[in-house]
């Protein structure tokens, strides 16, 4: 081949390549695409429960930081090519590992985690021995939302827009309600009663004993956060960018508050004030009573995991990792640190220090009091 | 927000979901009305494309020719090629360019597309960031993804193989006719190879890509039409080679007839031995077709 004609072929080969680089470059980059979880973490008798983003239960002793891994959940049978599976969204190569988006529970000796494969695990605390699954042989629609414990039952609401209840011994099915759209919030109870928002714009009130409903109460956009109950009002955020808060008896709309974004987390009250953080990078601070704006911060980033309260401070993670701490009596707000991970999960407190699940397959730790960063526990299976 | 996010991005994303709110809560329909859309703003350079590739299809007689002429000097092949092209306005790379110039556009809406549809609990919480300030916006979300009985968010065996059919019909189209054997084998490869990729794909991502895919082929099959007609869709006429050594040739009426009738030239069956000069050749028209009082062979008799 003379030269010409080398020159032609190789200008040719780099038209390819670029526009190969470039396709690959432009319809990889789509973020978001494949379930990877967020559970937050639960602490009893000394040791920590989070479900990983390998998709397995994990308990971290927290005196001496050894860790015990339970079985992986095992994914629905893919039906993709190349590896892909539909229930990962189109995405590759994560196909093998089940996100775990529910913060685990606990009831007497027994652990409960749902999987985003449509089973909910009740495994033994001490061995992480598993002692029963829900259904045993197929799979339900999608966990997203996270179990509630009330009394000897479990609770919990599915993609298939359905609310369950189950006997925490057997996790034998004790009734269930159907919504008429999915479900990705965590109940939440009080005064016997269950509190669960679904994507359909309601907010249901169900009777804890036999699902019965109570009351539901309609907003503007889909409701997915956790309810939280405080003094008989009930306040929940919801996609319409507004914080309701009801009374939590029979529905009835008290007050509204309107953020520039969805109300995704989980608010918490310290003294009479709601501390709401928003997708649009603001934590509204509201009075309970009557939804006063009292003041608001400016995170730089949003906020979809739910704060904690420690020792007179509210700690908030912003979607980037960066962890800010509220004094709740000078209101004074100070950067803890900067993870520079992925923090999408809530929040879990013991003892003074804040536990936080980053995209690394870490679980992050600070001491609230002093600031201190303490070094990170690995969650990654050996 | 990155440039392109905020350029490009979180506009279309936002074009989808308030279309999605006109048009009846469907996403479906968002998918193909902004894909219509966003190939009528493209038109000009997607008929430049087909133009320029349909003009290469023309050239490729003369390039037969040339290759026959100067097959075993290559350079000076080379040279009389890159002369033909300039003689005949032809730009050989304007068909990738243009590609080029699009591929963008289209890669946004493939973005759009699959982070709107926000098929993992992590992607309806990116979808966050993307959200104009618009009432509208925020009452539609998050999206209906029913359309036609299907789940966009799942794989549909039948869409997949809507898009490998739609990709095939729009490739044969827009196929040149290479009468370089190699280039012809390989177009026939990518003839099949591309549509079918991309129906096994169609069968591991969203079906609102897929449907995405399968709307996107068919407005370019129609616009390919509107350029070349029916193009590599046609039926191709016999190959000279594999008539030659037949004893009977049947004349394909149908390439020639409306030439001949012009001329009044007669349609020869003959039942002798053809010789190659005889033999009707599509790939030469120019030098083999009639021509009133300046070919008339003699061995050619009146009817």
């Amino acid at each position: 081949m003379n030269l010409k004609g080398r020159g032609r072929v190789g200008r040719l080969i780099l038209l390819v390549i670029l526009i190969l680089a470039v396709s690959l470059v432009g319809f990889g980059c789509v973020k978001g695409l494949a379930p990877i979880g967020w559970s937050g973490g639960i602490v009893s008798d000394g040791s920590l429960f989070v479900g990983s983003k390998e998709g397995r239960l994990v308990a971290v002793n927290l005196a001496d930081e050894s860790r015990l891994w339970a079985e992986p959940l095992k994914p629905v049978s893919s039906t993709g090519f190349f590896g892909c599976s539909p229930a990962m969204g189109g995405g590759c190569g994560g196909a093998s590992r089940v996100a775990i988006y529910g913060t685990p529970v606990i009831y007497e000796d027994l652990v409960y985690i749902a999987g985003y494969n449509g089973k909910i695990y009740a495994y033994n605390a001490t061995s992480l021995g598993l002692r029963w699954v829900y259904p045993r042989e197929s799979n339900l629609k999608p966990f997203v939302g996270g179990i509630a414990v009330f009394g000897d039952k479990l609770y919990i609401g599915g993609e298939d827009g359905k609310v369950y209840a189950f006997d925490a011994a057997t996790g034998d099915l004790v009734w269930e309600f159907q919504t008429d759209d999915k479900i990705w919030g965590t109940p939440t109870l009080y005064n016997d009663t269950l509190y669960i928002g679904s994507f359909d714009k309601k907010l249901y009130a169900l009777d804890a004993a036999d699902g019965s409903l109570k009351w539901y109460f309609t907003a503007e956009g889909s409701v997915i956060a956790t309810p939280l109950v405080y003094n008989d009002v009930l306040y929940i955020g919801s996609f319409d960018r507004h914080m309701y808060a009801l009374n939590a008896f029979d529905g009835s709309l008290k007050w509204k508050f309107m953020g520039e974004n969805w109300f995704w987390a989980e608010p918490v009250v310290v003294n009479d004030v709601i501390y709401a953080p928003c997708l649009d990078g603001k934590v509204y601070l509201l009075k309970a009573g009557n939804g006063a704006k009292v003041d608001e911060y400016d995170m730089d980033g949003s906020v979809s995991s739910r704060p904690v309260v420690v020792d007179g401070s509210v700690i908030i993670t912003t979607r980037k990792g960066v962890v800010y701490s509220i004094a709740t009596d000078t209101r004074e707000i100070r950067q803890m640190a900067d993870f520079e991970e992925d923090v999408d999960g809530p929040l879990t407190e013991y003892g003074g220090i804040v536990y936080i699940h980053t995209a690394d397959l870490s679980l992050q730790r600070i001491n609230a009091a002093t600031g201190a960063i303490l070094r990170p526990v690995s969650l990654e299976s050996q | 927000m990155n440039p392109w996010e905020l350029i490009i991005q979180q506009p279309v994303i936002n074009v989808l979901i308030v279309m999605s709110h006109y048009l009846g809560d469907s996403f479906g329909m968002a998918i193909i009305a902004l894909t219509i859309i966003v190939n009528i703003l493209m038109l000009k350079l997607t008929f430049s494309q087909i133009r320029s590739s349909k003009a290469m299809q023309d050239l490729q007689p003369k390039i037969a020719e040339l290759q026959k002429k100067f097959g075993k000097d290559k350079q000076k092949l080379s040279q009389e090629q890159m002369k033909l092209y300039k003689e005949s306005g032809v730009k050989p790379a304007g068909c990738a360019v243009t590609m080029i110039i699009q591929m963008p556009v289209w890669i946004a809406l493939y973005q759009a597309i699959m982070l709107s549809l926000a098929v993992a609990p992590e992607g309806l919480l990116n979808l966050s960031k993307y959200l104009y300030p618009w009432p509208i916006v925020y009452s539609v979300l998050p999206l209906n993804r029913e359309f036609l009985l299907l789940d966009l968010a799942q794989p549909n065996f039948i869409l997949a193989i809507l898009v490998g059919v739609t990709m095939w019909l729009q490739q044969k189209m827009s196929m040149t006719i290479s009468t370089d054997p190699r280039q012809a084998q390989q177009s026939q490869m990518m003839l099949w190879m591309m549509p079918m990729m991309f129906a096994l794909l169609a069968l591991s991502f969203p079906s609102g890509l897929a449907l995405y895919w399968v709307a996107n082929s068919i407005v370019r099959v129609v616009l390919q039409y509107r350029v070349t007609g029916w193009g590599g869709l046609r039926r191709k006429p016999a190959e000279p080679t594999g008539d030659a050594d037949k004893k009977y040739l049947k004349f394909d009426a149908s390439e020639e007839k409306k030439s001949t009738d012009e001329v009044g030239a007669d349609i020869v069956i003959s039942d002798s031995e053809p010789s190659r000069k005889d033999i009707y050749h599509p790939s030469k028209p120019t030098k083999t077709r009639y021509q009133p009082g300046k070919d008339r062979s003699k061995g050619r008799r009146k009817k």
